[in-house]
């Protein structure tokens, strides 16, 4: 690389920050041309009221963009990496405030075009067939430049023709070249088409009537005009459709491999089609109608803190109990007699030094509750353990915080083991079948920059952990399926989405169709908070629906979204989902049969209640934290009202219409 | 008669104005203090989730009283430093720094601002200081320090950031106009290297940190620091920092010509964060393990008083610009509110106290009017 000096004359020079003494700081007023790869001394310097150069000051020099300029800050020698426009500060330090302060751009030229590539196309195109061409354009310094948009051009437009948004339209039997043309430099492609063989597409669905919100699977068979079947034959699908109500538009996703799921009721004709063939099935999605009333029953109100999860269990005397969490508050969990849904009572609590109770659960034979720390005043806090065994008189068996003093969000009990996060990094496997001596066996935490978890939850020997932009981790902590257990761990599907906004997760196997699920639940607040601290916040985000039946190449299927409210804790059980959904309250959900496209616009919500509570921390202001279906009821912990239960009415018959609430 | 009483009442009308963090409330509260009462007058909500405590921790203003800056400790997992107005406490710009940002500041000299990484709860690595562009809210440079990087400030002529590794046991000085570590000291009594053998400190900005994997290092050979610093002040004008020995019950006086600790106060249990009044008399520190507050007189080296503070864990300390009171901040324990106490320093004596909320932590003197 070429180290050049850079002289510039006064009169190009601008002033910058004026402080004492008429000193002032000057750089180039005109921006710095450089080329990548080149490293360029930037120059300041301090001069006095007449001109002259000031001796002795010091320069601090940085690049606003030090991945694209990087710049030495002691010495102001820039090394141009990529092509922009870039600002400079320099800063002249002094004590006592008499530091001066210029900026100034550079322009780093961008690099030649010196390729174009054309990809996506297969040796032999059938006639009539539009394909979609995949092209990158880079320059000389290896960056591929989406700035630069490339001309498709075809040797025989009768063979080969173009479209807008690099289509090329396949015509007639022949060869032509396309070439993509950027900034002079072109690359090219031979496409091949041959005569296409396809007089006939046998279509067919897999059923004729449905519901909206079932999958409709087309099998579309492409055969000559000798009847043989063309296996290669690329179809494309599509449908059009009218729906039952004149007051809405039809409405449902098609997918390239021919599955159809409606929106909205109605009648469906779905087609395929290969150049010149087609073929087409009408279907009719009929009403799902799987609404059901829903029943608020009981509520244990906290009304002076806000309540935070909660955990359902049947106790050891055979009566049905709930553990709640705090938040912000004084380190409290409660315990309660839920055995009368419609009378849910305060039996016992447990304070301890924290601010936060965030998670709360209980083991498998209801004996021993773990609860989370957040907020110790000793800045030590860990989880402690709670002998349940009478919910009536609970007690605390001990305490632990070891590696875990940064605070622990989530924790999970799963044969005698607890799974807890530390400082939202990575998560423990603590051994409790000493409860009173909990002894770490093992840990998981992943190794991408900047890497952190939010839930573990665990099902089957499988940890489902949900680490925010890096998705969801399947671990084996005891299943089997990769080796693993609790003391080593081990990791073998994963899934992430764009959002990174991956906060809990909830495994479901669909019996009937075989599928297997992972839903993955957001958290987000775009909204930031009231400043004045007098409203409460809202929520966005949704549930995603992953299909992991083949664990190594999961798949997002579908989404749950409520408008207006965001994703929190969820659960599943017989199909149906039961989602707290913040400001949105609970929302019940059938997930039965394949999943696929908008879940709620496909009328699968059964039903939702909202605890809007008068006398709550904050007045009517629902804020749902978990929900957990136990014994033919729901229940769900509200951050302003505590502990709530409901229960869903008798399904009714299908195709009988219910009033909405 | 009648002049003197107008002169007296204009004596003790002087209002101050001090800005102190809930660090478990994700509050920020506003306190102005007439000589007499205590109160808030304003409480701001920061922070965007409404379910997480994302812990307001560190807490200055630019020299200028325009702004304020507030380091929030957690995030996913990196803490943001925001920038608020001073004139509408709402928010200005944020930039996102590394894990647990703590104590900052900006240097007259530079403009620039120097915020350290605590890593509270991370592995036992040494972290970092960011240096930040308080106009762009950029960061600038990371600057490798110790252990838990904790209490931090800069001398009065903005030359010199001085922070304490809280669990190496450390003090560095970082050039603020080099943007370099320029000195480490032991503050253990174990020899360090020194810093011109690695170059003045290791430059992370230019570093590619994306596969290192801190948790499988070996530790074994790093023990805590006995002394455990906390913090760390510079004195206005006698070449000496002060380093509260959190671990050790003391403060440490530290010759900046000499590099070497020369004198050693023993103070209550666990002092944890010092000021030192502007014209240099005293020094107080609070004292988290006694919930108490010693304030010293430095030309005598003697403890003047320990104040009790009003609840228990005694957190931050700012003196007021006229030398007259300190601000001390109270954590208070589990569902308790956060408290800050007035003292009076000639006096040493608590003369005003106000809650506030959870966790009352990082602490700034603003303004008198």
């Amino acid at each position: 690389m070429k180290n050049l000096k850079l002289f510039l004359i006064t009169v190009l020079f601008s002033a910058g920050s004026l402080y004492a003494q008429e000193l002032s700081l000057k750089v180039s007023t005109e921006p710095i041309s450089m080329k990548i790869g080149q490293t360029l001394q930037l120059q300041a310097v301090v001069v006095d009221a007449n001109g002259n150069k000031v001796p002795d000051r010091e320069y601090l020099f940085f690049s606003r963009n030090r991945r694209a300029l990087s710049v030495v800050d002691s010495t102001g020698m820039a090394t141009a990496i990529k092509h922009g426009e870039y600002g400079i500060v320099v800063i002249s330090p002094n004590e006592d405030e008499g530091r001066l302060r210029a900026d100034f751009k550079v322009i780093i030229e961008p690099a030649p075009i010196t390729r174009v590539e054309i990809s996506g196309v297969p040796d032999k195109v059938y006639a009539g067939v539009t394909l979609p061409l995949s092209i990158k354009i880079f320059d000389e310094a290896g960056f591929e430049r989406d700035d630069i948009s490339a001309t498709l051009t075809s040797s025989d437009k009768e063979t080969v023709g173009v479209a807008p948004f690099y289509k090329v339209i396949a015509r007639s039997k022949g060869k032509s070249t396309i070439s993509a043309t950027a900034e002079g430099v072109t690359g090219t492609m031979d496409i091949n088409v041959v005569e296409n063989p396809i007089a006939q597409i046998n279509l067919q669905s897999d059923m004729l009537e449905g519901r909206s919100g079932d999958v409709f699977t087309l099998s579309a068979v492409a055969l000559d005009k000798n009847g043989n079947e063309v296996k290669d034959a690329p179809i494309s699908y599509s449908f059009t459709g009218e729906s039952y109500d004149v007051s809405a538009a039809p409405s449902g996703l098609m997918t390239k491999d021919g599955k159809f799921v409606a929106d909205q009721p109605g009648l469906y004709v779905l087609n395929a089609t290969c150049g010149s063939a087609a073929a087409s099935v009408t279907i009719s999605a009929n009403n799902r109608n799987i609404t059901r009333k829903i029943e608020l029953i009981g509520q244990g109100s906290v009304n002076n803190k806000h309540t935070s999860d909660l955990w359902i269990w049947e106790g050891v005397d055979g009566k049905d109990y709930a553990v709640t969490g705090t938040w912000g508050a004084d380190g409290t969990a409660y315990f309660w007699d839920v055995t009368n849904p419609a009378s849910i009572s305060l039996i016992d609590s447990v304070q301890v030094d924290a601010r936060t109770v965030n998670d709360v659960k209980v083991s498998e034979d209801g004996k021993v509750c773990v609860i989370s720390r957040e907020g110790a005043s000793n800045r030590k806090n860990g989880l402690v353990i709670i002998d349940v065994s009478n919910p009536r008189d609970v007690s605390v068996i001990s305490e632990f915080s070891e590696n875990l003093t940064g605070g622990v969000h989530n924790v999970f009990i799963y044969q005698n083991h607890v799974y807890a996060l530390s400082a939202g990094r990575k998560y423990y496997s603590i051994n409790i079948e000493d409860p009173k001596k909990p002894k770490i066996v093992g840990e998981f935490e992943l190794d991408t920059p900047g890497h952190s978890i939010h839930d573990v939850w665990v099902h089957d020997g499988i940890a489902y952990s949900s680490n925010w932009s890096d998705g969801v981790q399947l671990v084996d902590v005891g299943n089997g399926i990769a080796g693993g257990s609790p003391s080593n761990p081990v990791q073998f599907a994963s899934y992430a989405y764009p959002s990174g906004s991956n906060h809990a997760a909830f495994p479901y196997k669909d019996e009937k169709t075989g599928k297997f699920y992972v839903i993955l639940g957001d958290e987000e607040f775009p909204y930031g908070l009231d400043p004045n601290g007098r409203k409460p916040g809202r929520a966005a985000g949704y549930l995603h629906v992953i299909d992991f039946t083949d664990l190594n190449n999961p798949k997002e299927v579908a989404w749950f979204q409520v408008p207006f409210a965001g994703s929190h804790n969820y659960w599943i059980e017989d199909d149906i989902l039961y989602a707290a959904f913040y400001n949105g309250g609970v929302r019940v959900v059938d997930l039965s049969g394949e999943l696929l496209g908008d879940l709620n616009r496909q009328g699968r919500e059964i039903a939702w209640i909202v605890p809007e509570d008068p006398d709550g921390y904050v007045a009517n202001a629902p804020f749902t934290w978990g929900a957990q279906p136990h014994k033919g009821h729901i229940f769900y912990s509200d951050w302003n009202s505590g502990l709530w239960s409901a229960k869903l009415e008798p399904v009714i018959p299908q195709n009988t219409k219910i009033e909405t609430k | 008669m009648g002049v003197m009483t107008c002169f007296c009442h204009l004596a003790i009308s002087q209002n101050y104005y001090v800005y102190v963090t809930a660090e478990s409330e994700d509050e920020v509260s506003l306190i102005k203090f007439d000589g007499k009462n205590a109160t808030i007058e304003k409480t701001i909500v920061v922070g965007v989730w409404p379910a997480e405590i994302e812990g307001p921790h560190g807490i200055n203003v630019s020299p200028d009283g325009k702004y304020w800056y507030l380091s929030l400790a957690h995030g996913n997992p990196y803490g943001t430093l925001y920038k608020y107005s001073t004139e509408t406490n709402e928010v200005v710009d944020t930039v996102m720094l590394g894990l647990f940002p703590a104590s900052l500041q900006v240097s007259t000299a530079t403009g620039l601002l120097y915020c350290v990484n605590f890593n509270l709860h991370g592995d036992m690595v040494p972290s970092t200081v960011s240096v930040v562009d308080p106009e762009l809210m950029m960061e600038v440079k990371r600057i490798e320090t110790g252990v838990m990087p904790h209490g931090s400030r800069i001398s009065s002529d903005g030359m010199y950031h001085y922070s304490v590794g809280m669990m190496s046991g450390e003090l560095f000085e970082i050039s603020t106009t080099k943007m370099k570590v320029s000195r480490v000291l032991n503050l253990d009594g174990k020899k360090e290297m020194p810093m011109a053998d690695t170059g003045g400190g290791m430059d992370h900005s230019q570093m590619d940190h994306s596969k290192m994997d801190h948790s499988k290092m070996d530790m074994g050979g790093m023990s805590h620091s006995a002394v455990k610093p906390t913090w760390v002040i510079p004195h206005p004008t006698n070449n000496k920092v002060y380093v509260a020995g959190n671990g050790s019950d003391e403060i440490l006086e530290v010759d900046l010509e000499k590099w070497e600790i020369t004198n050693r106060l023993k103070t209550g249990k666990a002092p944890y964060n010092v000021d030192i009044s502007p014209d240099g008399r005293y020094l107080v520190a609070t004292y988290k393990g006694s919930a108490e507050t010693g304030v010293w007189d430095l030309k005598k080296g003697k403890e003047l008083a320990r104040v009790k503070n009003t609840r228990k864990v005694t957190h931050g300390v700012s003196i007021s610009s006229d030398s007259k009171y300190a601000f001390v901040s109270v954590e208070g324990i589990g569902g308790e509110p956060g408290t800050m106490d007035v003292i009076d320093i000639k006096k040493a004596t608590k003369v005003a106290s106000v809650d506030m909320g959870k966790q009352a932590g990082g602490i700034i003197f603003w303004k008198m009017d």
